[in-house]
């Protein structure tokens, strides 16, 4: 008898923990941000209930901001893959315009996504929302548990979390809380790659290399996307070959020089790095640990 | 088994191997199974894979790399930073002949040549530097550009070819001189000690010019590059590595040339040197 490999031992407890779900939740549903891990959590949901679709639907909290090649393939793949997608954009955010550059990254995070969240978890009265979050990405990340409880107000409380012992879940809740459930928790940004390779998923194109005109910020390579983009004076884009690590809106998130163009180039690449790819957004260095505080609010 | 005694060539294509199967997920005992390497050898594979990429799996050759060797002080070499860091001065066996002796002050050189480092170091601070050294230091430094044969796409049948015949043939078929037809970019040069961008511009034989600088240029600095060009007679610049359509700087200036058409080279597409 062959063992299983790392990638298919995890496979298989992503599987079980949406299998669990599904059986214990009584709306639950799949948060897409379009990214790689969404990707992923995307795919081994059509593997957990083929032959038939997941029996519920996708999510995308939308800002508005994000990169148009992102909302391209959003659109492609809810074409292909037949799912119910649900858009949310906060309309009180709409309304006042929040932007990443009249507002800052804390307020349009906090009004576009945290709020916008949890406005459409309310309004379809979802019970149990998928996310594709990674313990490797960010310390408060790690401390979560898989099944992560809130409360009626979509507020987590870090030092009030349920034991996972043997991988058994304790899915009870109060009527009103609701649970944000963590798939992919286990894996890292490696796992992701390779698994991606593998089973060749769809990804959007960013994440591989090709010259894009960025402008520098803070240290950062902020892709000019649209003509939204306010340059500095004088400032004059420049094409340089990178990539994206992680996706996000794209004035808030940073891209890495980089020429690797196809997967088995971004696996080299993963493994020779020694930061977080995390590292690239902006909204996770605005205040210390602020991912933590955004997460107590009900950010995902 | 022992690889020991395994030829060089037999021993990577092994390591190679065990690399692959540790990327697809196998144990370290399974992929010693698999290709008969110890587990310490394919540990030693996997760390090396990880710190240096495929390149590094091999038993590396031993010796010490071509043009390793360090010929210019660092004096000099700070000297050569300096001057590629300033606008360039003129030299004036570069002047065209055409021009009248009291118009040639006036012209700024569009960027440092080999011959124009050598003769300001040779002028300024006494340093008898050939023109040879000064593009060997260029190659070592990541500052050598080669220039595209931008030519030989006329009769290409690719994605380039097909761009060269709309977007440059027209401009480039109407100049006679080859003076005329220029080429260059802007990139990031990945140095180890320096925040490094170049403009840089291939005049006729591929004649390589630069300036080097330590931020992104802005749009004074490429017009700077593009009015000295057009000063000098240049009719058509290639260019690639900037989005110039977003500074309004530039594109006003570019639409007050009657005569200096700039063509940009589309992102992404791969032009041959």
């Amino acid at each position: 008898m062959t063992s299983l490999t790392h990638l298919q031992r995890l496979e298989a407890e992503s599987i079980q923990i949406m299998r669990e779900v599904v059986a214990e939740a009584e709306n639950p549903v799949m948060l897409y941000s379009v990214g790689k891990d969404s990707a992923v959590m995307l795919h081994l949901a059509r593997k957990a209930f083929a032959p038939g679709p997941p029996p519920f639907p996708l999510l995308h909290v939308d800002t508005r901001w994000k990169f148009r090649a992102m909302y391209e393939f959003r659109d492609k793949m809810a074409e292909e893959i037949g799912m119910d997608l649900l858009v949310h954009i906060n309309p009180e955010g709409v309304e006042k315009d929040i932007n990443p550059f009249t507002h800052g990254s804390a307020i349009h995070t906090d009004v576009m996504k945290t709020e916008g969240l949890k406005q459409a978890l309310d309004k379809y009265g979802f019970d149990a929302a998928f996310g594709g979050a990674r313990r490797d990405e960010e310390k408060s990340r790690a401390k979560e548990r898989v099944f992560s409880f809130r409360s009626a107000q979509h507020r987590w409380d870090p030092k009030n979390q349920r034991p996972e012992l043997w991988k058994l879940y304790n899915t009870r809740k109060n009527p009103k809380e609701s649970i944000r459930v963590f798939p992919i928790s286990n894996w890292t940004e490696l796992d992701i790659w390779q698994y991606i390779h593998l089973q060749n998923i769809p990804i959007v194109p960013l994440y591989y290399s090709a010259e894009r005109p960025v402008v520098e910020r803070d240290g950062a390579l902020i892709m000019v996307d649209d003509e939204r983009m306010p340059l500095e004076s004088g400032e004059v884009p420049m094409m340089r070959k990178v990539r994206f690590r992680t996706l996000g809106c794209y004035p808030l998130t940073g891209a890495v020089e980089s020429d690797a163009d196809t997967l088995p180039a971004i696996i080299q690449e993963m493994l020779l790095t020694k930061t977080s790819e995390r590292q690239g957004r902006v909204i996770d260095h605005d205040s210390a640990a602020s991912m933590e505080k955004k997460k107590q609010e009900g950010y995902f | 088994m022992s690889t020991k005694h395994l030829s060089p060539e037999f021993l990577n294509e092994r390591r190679k191997q065990a690399v692959q199967l540790r990327l697809d997920g196998f144990t370290i005992a399974v992929v010693s199974q698999q290709t008969g390497l110890s587990a310490p050898t394919v540990s030693a594979a996997w760390k090396a894979f990880r710190e240096g990429g495929w390149a590094a799996v091999p038993v590396k050759p031993r010796g010490r790399l071509k043009g390793q060797a360090n010929v210019l002080s660092a004096d000099i070499q700070a000297l050569l930073w300096q001057a590629l860091f300033q606008q360039p001065v003129q030299v004036p066996d570069q002047v065209p002949s055409q021009w009248a002796e009291e118009e040639k002050p006036r012209l700024i050189e569009p960027g440092w040549s080999s011959a124009g480092l050598a003769d300001w170091l040779a002028i300024q601070h006494g340093v008898a530097l050939s023109q040879r050294a000064v593009e060997h230091w260029w190659e070592a430094q990541g500052l050598k550009h080669e220039p595209w044969k931008l030519s030989a796409l006329a009769t290409q049948r690719s994605q380039q070819g097909r761009w060269f015949r709309t977007a440059v043939a027209p401009h480039f078929n109407k100049l006679k001189e080859a003076d005329q037809r220029w080429q260059g970019g802007v990139r990031h040069v990945a140095h180890p000690t320096k925040s490094l961008f170049q403009i840089y511009l291939h005049g006729p034989r591929g004649r390589l010019l630069m300036r080097c600088f330590e931020s992104p240029p802005d749009a004074q600095a490429y017009l700077s590059v593009f009015a000295a060009l057009n000063a000098y007679g240049v009719k058509a610049l290639v260019f690639h590595g900037a989005l110039l359509t977003a500074s309004p700087d530039i594109t006003d200036w570019l639409a007050q040339q009657a005569s200096f058409f700039l063509v940009p080279v589309p992102a992404n597409l791969a032009l041959s040197a």
